[in-house]
């Protein structure tokens, strides 16, 4: 533990004291803090479970540009899945389960067929607007409301309890757990280790006798079916209405929050984390009349803050080394 | 994203594809199966638009309209009803040139799929500056064209730059920089912004272009769309007979090769994306000048993806853009007097451009026609990591 | 090899029927939505346009749908009606370019329409253009205004709304509701009707409740301003979370994710409420129900419908037809609202159209 410490002192030192004024703030103004913070986490639970598709998409060598897509098609199959079964559950599994085929499109075009993984990515987004702007039907309703649940003792601990297990809906719960699951996984075990090897260096790991093929199809698939749990998250939880479009931009803004976080997951939630409440923090000062920062420019933040960061600190932020390119098994 | 191990097995797959004519084989049937097989690119093409035709006309038939009507009706209204033809032109010379804003990236090894910001910022500015010199006439239209140009030209550098100094990938930052075009010309327009034209409705546009600033029409052609043409031409004849189109090919080929050739790879990467920059900003310039004669953000449209298209379609072939785009501008065009007819809504040609994207793109389709006999090239590769 | 290529067919082919066949179930009724024949009698296509007895009303959208919940719907609405009332005949086009609009316009004068209505305000320039060339088809814009000074013809009118008056009496009736004096409102893209709408509101809360505040926010991506319901719903938890209790969403879309949040939230429809835009939302988004206390309405069907048949008389009143904007009905909260709120907001919009009252909006 202390020995992570010392290895780490720029994070934890600005995690410490992101947390020290959070709490200061909440404690000066906790109505107003309050509900700024769960904006944050609201406006960040979407992004933090595309940007997890990047990530595994990418730590296994397969760069993932289709998120908006999967994002969007997966918001409409939920939606429209669990209008028209009358059940929830249907809705959700149609989500997900939408996520999964075109995480498996996805995979199997760009590892299997060795189709170039941008055009690919390119090709999903374009299918996706496509399909569901054409098959939208207006009048649908949802059956019934998400379930929102308060966590027992969790939800007591001031700010985090109240920002994270009290009152909030099972996907925004699950992103959580999803979150350190899979930093964990992609750090601590075995299969971690595998897919950051075929990430960096496919011919090293193949070699070593792993599958490298099977492996990137698996997790790139796999990693849909996240696409698809944020996809229900936008049509069914945070509104109960698909729109044409309603994804608006959310699956690129994971990419620039992946890259903002390193690609590493506990840093893109904080990633996501933080440009929600830069978001918040400027509405909330248009709302207030202090100053009315223009608001479209306000938007861009994430986008120029990760381009700032890709060019200041290029070198020490780097993609996985064979991000994009097909794995060809030498002798074939 | 730059260094990387790559073994050198994967630099034919990286490779820009090679124009459509390709090198003949060694066993040579006869006849018409000769000629496909020499020329593979092309019949993939033809086989995937016409397998995207099929697809579209299964989900045309599920709609309740014969697809024979339906298609018949796209084309007729793109092409023979009257001012059709010209609106299909007028359609098509944008997407020729944000077509060309891939294709030239495209053969130095790099997928600009920043096209829709550099078009639309450029747009705002060239709209912007024409009205700020209105009444200097037909200088107004230079000076809308020229800052048009440089702004595209600019926008998409900002990427190149970070290409090559930093070793960022331009996928990333064309992501970015799109999405902060947007931005920027949002605040622009809406009113209060410094754009904005103070009209008695107060929509989000920048003031009317003079009469005498616009683009005019020579023998029912649009002067945009000469300019396009003449501009594919160039770049088919830069990248074919000049040295720095041997630089181009060279850099997208194999970087190794180019960097002992002594070529300055960073300066190819540079040119390549200033250049089409500079097309998909005065793109943007020619439709506000020649088109709408004001700057609304709806100016873009899908004109920026639709390039991606049309490039593959083109397979990085600048003179084929011209073709391609035009297909483009026919569905395109055909579209709204499609839903006129028969009540189809118009997002069929997206599922119907998506769909011929697809099958252009997916690898697997030259190699299922030619099986064995198949050339080892990919459908197009943007060669991340390079 | 060859058996893996027929599988690859048979795959392929599966795969294009899947997708076909989901179409096939939701597709139908697009097919029949681009054009309706309207009631009996009616002409069922569109090819005796030219006779002067038949009535044939075209609509054009400005690149959104006519099932966008909002102003282009309500639009298609009101020539749908008119066209059934007139036994008439009704086709639509919904624009993707916003460089078609003058084509598409063209589709309808080339065959002869009678009146083509065109939807929002970004075609107002194209419409006076089209107005001009074909001077025997009728023009209704809505929500456009022709400047009498540079616009002469005479077979175009725009129709206008007072859309601060609508959101005037919905803020009156909000500062009367409220119990913590603090309302919002979550609102689309900054441009004129949506400003009138929010200026409005608060000019109107703050003349029945002096000591109001009104959180306002608009939307700060251009290109989804309206389409995002999931930021509406944000920012509507966060206004509530701030002590709201009356949330105004004006802006298409993402008003309504705003209105759907304050729908699901504790107490709503008790303590919480919140204010719909342009329809009688209670029945565009059912979902929304439940604090739905009123909507801050324009008369769009309606005033679609009167100057279509106004159309069909004979000549249009002058450039400007003013359509009128007003409160929607309470319905299930008609008994919950206190009889001397409804009767001072009842005064307001009463004395609003009349002329005795300003809303003091200016832009």
């Amino acid at each position: 533990m202390s020995e992570w410490i010392s290895r780490n002192k720029m994070t934890v030192g600005l995690g410490a004291v992101v947390l020290v004024l959070a709490y200061l703030y909440y404690f000066a103004d906790k109505t107003t803090a309050l509900s700024m913070y769960r904006y944050s986490w609201s406006y960040a639970v979407p992004l933090v479970l595309c940007a997890m598709v990047g990530v595994i998409g990418e730590r296994s060598g397969v760069v993932n540009i289709g998120i908006e897509g999967q994002l969007l098609v997966s918001a409409f199959a939920g939606f429209f899945g669990a209008a028209y079964s009358g059940s929830l559950l249907v809705g959700v599994l149609a989500g997900v389960g939408c996520g999964l085929i075109l995480g498996g499109f996805l995979a199997w075009t760009t590892v299997k067929w060795r189709m170039d993984q941008i055009i690919a990515g390119v090709v999903l987004n374009i299918v996706a607007t496509g399909i569901t702007s054409f098959y939208y039907k207006p009048g649908q309703l949802l059956p019934a409301l998400m379930p929102h649940v308060s966590i027992p003792v969790l939800s007591k601990i001031p700010l985090i309890g109240e920002v994270f297990f009290k009152g909030t809906g099972v996907i925004a719960l699950l992103a959580i757990v999803i979150v350190i699951g899979i930093h964990l996984a992609l750090f601590k075990t075995r299969w971690g280790l595998r897919t950051r090897a075929i990430g960096e260096y496919p011919s090293a790991a193949d070699t070593a006798g792993i599958n490298v093929i099977r492996m990137r199809l698996v997790n790139v698939t796999l990693a849909g079916a996240l696409a698809g749990l944020a996809g229900v998250f936008l049509s069914m939880d945070s509104t109960s209405s698909f729109e044409r479009g309603m994804s608006a931009g959310r699956g690129f803004l994971a990419l620039a929050i992946m890259i903002f976080g390193a690609w590493r997951p506990l840093r893109a939630a904080a990633a996501a984390l933080f440009f929600g409440f830069v978001t918040a923090a400027a509405s909330q000062l248009q709302a207030d009349r202090v100053i009315n920062v223009p608001p479209q420019l306000v938007g861009t933040l994430p986008y120029v803050m990760t381009l700032v960061v890709l060019a200041v600190a290029a070198g020490k932020v780097r993609a996985p080394g064979a991000v994009g390119q097909p794995f060809v098994k030498e002798g074939k | 994203m730059s260094a990387n191990p790559a073994p050198p097995a994967q630099e034919g797959t990286a490779a820009t594809p090679p124009p459509p004519t390709d090198t003949p084989r060694d066993e040579t049937p006869a006849g018409a199966l000769a000629f496909i097989l020499r020329n593979q690119s092309f019949t993939v093409i033809v086989v995937a638009l016409l397998g995207a035709l099929a697809l579209g006309a299964i989900l045309i038939r599920y709609q309740g309209v014969s697809p024979w009507y339906a298609y018949q009706t796209i084309f007729h209204e793109a092409l023979f009803t009257s001012g059709g033809l010209a609106r299909t032109l007028t359609k098509t010379s944008p997407l020729i040139l944000t077509g060309l804003a891939v294709v030239l990236p495209l053969r130095v090894g790099l997928f600009n799929i920043g096209g829709q910001g550099q078009f639309v910022l450029a747009a705002a500015a060239a709209g912007w500056a024409g009205y700020a010199t209105r009444g200097s006439g037909f200088l107004a239209l230079i000076i809308g064209l020229v800052v048009g140009l440089l702004v595209g030209a600019m926008w998409a550098s900002i990427a190149a730059l970070l290409k090559t100094t930093r070793g960022v990938h331009e996928v990333i930052t064309t992501i970015m920089l799109n999405n902060i075009a947007l931005g920027i010309i949002w605040w622009m327009v809406t009113p209060g912004g410094p754009a904005a034209y103070k009209n008695t409705s107060q929509i989000p546009m920048t003031g009317p272009i003079d009469d005498a600033a616009r683009m005019p029409t020579i023998a029912g052609l649009p002067v945009a769309f000469l300019v396009s043409v003449a501009l594919a031409l160039v770049c088919g004849w830069m990248l074919k007979k000049t040295t720095l189109g041997f630089q181009f090919d060279t850099v997208g080929k194999n970087k190794f090769a180019a960097g002992y050739a002594g070529i300055g790879i960073s300066k190819v990467i540079l040119l390549a994306m200033a250049f089409a920059g500079a097309l998909a900003g005065l793109a943007g310039a020619m439709e506000v000048h020649g088109v709408m004669h004001h700057f609304e953000p709806a100016i873009g449209g899908t004109l920026g993806f639709d390039g991606i298209t049309i490039a593959l379609l083109a397979r990085s072939n600048p003179v084929w853009t011209i073709p391609a785009a035009f297909l483009v501008g026919i569905l395109r065009t055909g579209a709204a007097g499609l839903q006129f007819a028969t009540g189809i809504a118009p997002e069929i040609v997206d599922l119907l451009l998506a769909i011929t994207l697809l099958l252009v793109s997916i690898p697997v389709l030259g190699k299922w026609i030619f099986r064995s006999r198949a050339d080892k090239v990919e459908a197009a590769a943007t060669s991340w990591g390079n | 090899m060859k058996a893996s290529r027929y599988l690859a067919a048979g795959a392929a082919t599966v795969l294009a029927l899947g997708l076909t066949a989901c179409g096939g179930s939701t597709g139908s009724s697009s097919s029949a939505g681009g054009s309706s024949g309207g009631a009996a009698g009616a002409p069922t296509d569109d090819s005796k346009c030219a006779d002067a007895e038949v009535f044939c009303i075209g609509l054009v959208t400005d690149t959104g749908k006519v099932d966008d919940k909002s102003f282009n719907q309500a639009a298609h609405e009101g020539a749908k009606k008119a066209a059934e009332e007139l036994k008439g005949f009704y086709k639509y086009v919904e624009t993707q370019d916003a460089k078609d609009y003058a084509a598409n316009m063209a589709q309808f004068t080339n065959k002869k329409y009678d009146a083509v209505v065109t939807v929002g305000f970004l075609m107002t320039d194209a419409t006076i253009e089209a107005a001009k060339a074909s001077p025997d088809t009728k023009f209704i814009g809505v929500d456009q205004f022709y400047d009498p000074a540079k616009v002469t013809v005479k077979n175009a009118t725009g129709i206008q709304y007072p859309e601060d008056q609508a959101g005037y009496a919905a803020g009156y009736l909000a500062g009367l509701m409220t119990k913590t004096n603090k309302i919002g409102q979550v609102l689309g893209l900054e441009i004129p009707p949506v400003q009138k709408f929010a200026k409005g509101y608060e000019a109107g809360a703050k003349a029945s409740n002096p000591g109001i505040s009104v959180a306002t926010v608009y939307h700060p991506a251009g290109d989804n301003a309206f389409n995002d319901p999931t930021w509406g719903a944000a920012e509507a938890q966060k206004q509530l979370g701030q002590g709201a209790d009356i949330i105004f969403g004006a802006g298409g879309n993402t008003g309504n994710g705003a209105l759907q949040e304050v729908a699901k939230a504790d107490g709503a429809g008790e303590s919480k409420f919140c204010i719909g835009v342009d329809t009688d939302q209670w029945n565009t988004v059912p979902a929304a129900q439940k604090c739905l206390i009123t909507s801050a309405t324009k008369e769009l069907s309606q005033s679609v419908t009167d100057t279509l048949k106004t159309a069909q008389k004979g000549d249009f009143e002058g450039l400007t037809t003013m359509g009128s904007a007003g409160l929607a009905p309470f319905h299930d909260f008609d008994s919950k609202i206190p009889a001397d709120v409804k009767t001072k907001v009842e005064k307001v919009v009463a004395d609003l159209k009349s002329g005795s009252l300003k809303t003091g909006v200016t832009l």
